[in-house]
């Protein structure tokens, strides 16, 4: 079993709940592998560092574990998928000049950034696979399976607020 | 140092850690899990940590070397560490 590393945010329904008393549920639903941030009123963020067989499994029992402890709150981010160059290169391991070199100063076209502006964000699992295919670049599987699950999560949450009739419009535009 | 010192000597050097970034740590009692919290010394919007400004040490992590360095990773991404401006935005 290899060890993932991610970090989830989640909305409270109640932003004045008695945060000393939730941290002692999340102990108690087995998030003690996680480094937990209650510095914004209404926000928790979980940084876990999870053991399991495959990052799926190991997002996902992450996710049911805070549930089990705070039913009511609402997953509004799952990290890393969303990046910028200084996380890229935090995650490859690379320094930032390395980063941009690889991303953003190369002849082959990588994959466009889903925002452009400061800072410009691409996504992981998009990235790491154009680095691993297109530059022969030596990216950890488990990551790439990571940044896959994080990405399917945020679009999730990102439907929420999807019109469905809206969409079918859209979608019939940009094909 | 005033406070009690954390039982496992790898979070207590993350501790100490902490304190020489300007880190406020607090110790909670009568709590089965938390051990404390430790207070970022720039708590305000323009921080880096975010949700992080304020970080739980647990008293029995599953693993105190990986909760050593998921504390010690908290201050290195805190903005307070350094004068360096968000180098994205460069």
């Amino acid at each position: 079993m290899s060890e993932h590393e991610f970090t989830l945010t989640f909305a409270l329904a109640a932003p004045d709940a008695d945060m000393d008393a939730l941290v002692e549920r999340l102990g108690e639903a087995g998030c003690d592998d996680a480094v937990v941030g209650v510095g914004r009123r209404g926000w928790l963020a979980l940084g876990f560092t999870r053991q399991a067989e495959g990052a799926a499994r190991a997002v996902g029992s992450a996710i049911a574990d805070v549930r089990r402890a705070v039913p009511d709150a609402t997953l509004i981010e799952a990290a890393p998928d969303l990046v910028g160059l200084s996380d890229v290169a935090a995650l490859l391991r690379v320094t930032r000049q390395n980063a941009r070199k690889l991303v953003v100063d190369c002849d082959a076209l990588a994959p466009p950034p889903v925002h452009e502006g400061r800072p410009t964000l691409w996504r992981l699992a998009k990235l790491l696979g154009w680095l691993r295919s297109e530059k022969g670049y030596a990216v950890s599987e488990e990551l790439i399976e990571l940044a896959g699950i994080t990405m399917q999560i945020n679009l999730a949450i990102g439907s929420r607020d999807a019109d469905a009739a809206a969409q079918r419009e859209i979608i019939a535009l940009l094909s | 140092m005033s406070r009690r010192r954390h039982p496992d000597r790898h979070i207590e050097k993350a501790l100490r850690y902490a304190e020489s970034h300007g880190w406020r740590i607090e110790l909670l009692s009568a709590h089965a899990h938390g051990w404390g919290k430790m207070y970022c010394a720039h708590n305000d919007l323009d921080c880096r940590c975010g949700e992080f400004c304020i970080t739980v040490i647990w008293g029995t992590p599953r693993s105190s070397e990986n909760h050593a360095r998921q504390l010690r990773r908290v201050v290195d991404g805190c903005v307070g560490g350094s004068d360096v401006p968000d180098e994205d935005e460069a």
